[in-house]
């Protein structure tokens, strides 16, 4: 009597065993496959981005004589797209991580060889010129014919200096005033308070393009047109308010009791803001000085508008007389001016990366 | 060391009045404890204790002077928070050395009494830690040697031991209370616990919608609480309440008759569940429910008149649920009030009904 159960029980047990397996196997299916799809997706909308970067740089460092290398263009994509489809390959078929990172170390050992056999004899350092010819553009212009009103160029490393002095002051100012105006609207109240939180956002919101005009006749009448200075308040009152918004979320977060506790310390407001609370938003500081550095890293209108002098130039205005005075024919210092400029808010960025990414941790709240 | 007076202190946020009228006075190296549910402006009265809020009206004596407008640095106060307030990007030793940073106290004597203050709640050798590596007695400790380092005249407690678990709070309330005889600090103790109030305070003050219910001993608040208010917050599990219209020296309650002695009008019965007793008379009930509490036994009595807990002592129970009770209760154990102005009527008492 007992052996017929004991075989049913055993056939159900390995029935449902088959099941569960097969239930797994489907599951781990699904999630391959929505991995792949979902890395597919991802390299295809990422490579509109990628792909002007990566021909800026060859472009910089290949073209020859004013005229962009078509060809070393085509080689170099023909390893790049491979190489980036290889990636996706193996990470598709790897079956576990350690094979995932073999399989990417070789492909790009091949696709480094690849790149090094096919572009890399053509590869020179010709177009950065700029970097030590003061007077480069009589060089380039002999290369591609006389050209008609010239345009004079500064020093690159002078315009440089520039945009290091706009970016730089206009930072330190918006740091410096965005930290002590956040404090203040996130600690305390006062009549028009939330007024003035809503007309923060409010500010932010017009395109401050359209005030270019009256900015122009202010800066006349008070006779910083044409000055670095000039531009660094228009530039610091453009990006306050935002600045402020920011900081007022980090302050927010920081607890009231850590600042009473300061002051039965023995700290005054003062030195409790310096020693206490200022620490605790030394990361929302970080990331509003990057994002300030490199917004007026970049500016272009408003330089271009308000500056005229060359001595005034930055590296934006700088880069667009490159493109100006030599009409478009030689693409090569055009890129490697290009790369030049990009090359400090690469830096910046990666260095701050980590601070950039704790903002949405900070939170903006009102 | 410091007395403290309150003298027709009143606090108002606005229109909002936190505190009407406050009168209080902790003597020199006394223990006190500001027990009160949220909301009844303990919280408030700390605060303008440690300066950091003004009073809005009255006078606040430290010593027998006046102290209202002396900034929170100057009034050498200790404080630890609900949440410990540490300073998170400072080590341990950097956070009890904080308060003699502005005391211009020498390096060496600074780093001396830090060593002496961190013995004293035994973090010594936490002292190069970071708060965020510390457990939440730890965290507590450390704040409470910051708080103790500038031999504060004051030292206050805001509701210090709700972050820590359960055996954690009992230690701790042990620690504190003997390091509070051990220093003769006056201190002031903010809670809505009870049990934290009675075990640590010398005197409790009871608030309630920011006015002063009764000060009184531990003791005096559990045996004699001067309100409805008083006798329901203190005393776990809480006193049942049996409301009724008193005639001709006998209180009915639903039904059950209580002989009274002393008052009269409507009145409500205070019992402890711990003064109930099951015996042959007194007022019947059926047992819905039994909680062990391990060395008491808490029952939940159904009545005419309501609910009602019994507390026995022993650790198995010797009675059922579903059985039919008779509870009874000596007189003097009886607390009477009266139901309109919910204060106590001294000196009045009932008697189980037989």
């Amino acid at each position: 009597m007992a052996a017929p159960v004991i075989s049913t029980a055993s056939v159900a047990a390995s029935e449902s065993a088959v099941h569960w397996d097969a239930l797994a196997a489907r599951a781990r299916a699904v999630r391959r496959s929505k991995a792949v799809v979902l890395y597919a997706f991802l390299i295809a909308v990422s490579l509109p981005i990628v792909l002007p970067y990566f021909w800026l740089v060859t472009i910089a460092f290949s073209a020859k004589t004013g005229v962009a290398e078509t060809a070393v263009l085509w080689r170099s994509m023909a390893v790049l797209v491979p190489t980036v489809i290889a990636f996706w390959l193996t990470a598709a078929v790897a079956q576990s991580r350690r094979h995932t990172w073999i399989g990417i170390a070789a492909v790009s050992a091949i696709g480094a060889l690849a790149f090094a056999w096919l572009v890399g004899p053509d590869l020179h350092l010709g177009n950065f010129i700029f970097l030590w010819e003061p007077d480069f553009a009589s060089v380039v212009r002999s290369r591609v014919g006389e050209i008609k009103g010239a345009v004079q160029f500064p020093n690159v490393w002078h315009a440089f200096g520039n945009s290091i002095l706009i970016a730089g002051a206009q930072t330190a100012i918006v740091v410096t005033v965005a930290s002590l105006a956040a404090y203040y609207l996130s600690r305390f109240q006062f009549p028009g308070r939330s007024s003035m939180l809503r007309s923060l956002l409010v500010l932010h919101a017009f395109p401050v393009l359209t005030l270019i005009v009256p900015m122009f006749l202010m800066l006349y009448w008070i006779g910083l047109l044409d000055t670095l200075f000039g531009v660094i308040l228009v530039l610091v009152a453009f990006e306050l308010p935002f600045a402020i918004f920011i900081m007022k979320g980090f302050f927010d977060a920081v607890p009231w009791d850590i600042e009473m506790s300061a002051l039965t310390d023995g700290a005054s407001r003062r030195q409790a803001f310096a020693r206490v609370v200022l620490p605790q938003v030394r990361n929302g500081i970080l990331a509003i000085a990057v994002f300030t550095f490199i917004r007026g890293w970049e500016e272009y209108i408003f330089v271009f508008t308000f500056l005229i002098r060359n001595s005034n130039w930055t590296m934006s205005l700088y880069m667009y007389w490159v493109r100006d005075d030599v009409m478009g024919v030689d693409y090569g210092v055009v890129s490697a001016v290009g790369v030049f400029y990009l090359v400090p808010s690469l830096i910046l960025y990666m260095a701050a990366q980590r601070y950039l990414m704790q903002m949405s941790i900070g939170g903006v709240k009102g | 060391m410091a007395k403290i007076e309150f003298r027709n202190v009143v606090k108002r946020f606005g229109a909002v009045e936190v505190i009407p009228e406050m009168n209080l006075v902790i003597e020199d190296g006394e223990f006190v404890a500001l027990l009160g549910p949220s909301g009844c402006g303990k919280s408030t009265s700390l605060f303008m204790l440690a300066g950091i809020y003004l009073p809005s009206g009255g006078e606040l004596l430290f010593d027998g002077h006046v102290v209202n407008e002396v900034e929170t640095r100057d009034r050498n106060v200790g404080i630890v928070f609900q949440s410990y307030a540490l300073y998170p990007h400072m080590s341990v030793r950097d956070n009890i050395l904080f308060p003699l940073r502005f005391k211009k106290t020498p390096r060496d004597e600074a780093l001396a009494r830090v060593k002496a203050a961190a013995d004293l709640v035994r973090v010594l050798e936490l002292l190069d830690r970071r708060p965020s590596e510390l457990s939440g007695g730890q965290q507590q400790r450390v704040a409470l040697a910051r708080a103790l380092v500038k031999e504060p005249q004051l030292l206050l407690l805001d509701e210090p031991l709700s972050n820590l678990d359960a055996s954690l709070r009992l230690s701790m309330r042990t620690e504190l209370k003997s390091l509070q005889a051990q220093l003769g600090v006056t201190t002031v103790l903010v809670t809505h616990d009870q049990i934290e109030a009675t075990t640590m305070a010398d005197r409790i003050i009871c608030m309630r919608a920011g006015e002063i219910e009764q000060v009184g001993t531990p003791d005096d608040l559990y045996l004699r609480p001067s309100s409805l208010f008083v006798a329901g917050f203190i005393g776990s599990p809480p006193i049942n309440l049996l409301s009724g219209e008193a005639e001709g020296g006998t209180v009915t309650v639903n039904g059950a008759r209580f002989p009274v002695e002393g008052a009269s009008g409507s009145l409500t019965i205070g019992l402890r569940p711990e003064h109930l007793r099951f015996g042959h008379t007194g007022f019947s009930g059926r047992i819905a429910q039994i909680e062990p509490m391990g060395r008491e036994i808490l029952y939940v009595v159904e009545t005419g008149m309501g609910a009602v807990r019994v507390l026995e002592q022993g650790s198995s129970p010797a009675h059922s649920t579903g059985e039919q009770v008779n509870i009874g209760f000596l007189s003097e154990d009886s607390l009477v009030f009266d139901t309109a102005r919910e204060k106590l009527i001294a000196g009045a008492h009932v008697r189980a009904p037989t």
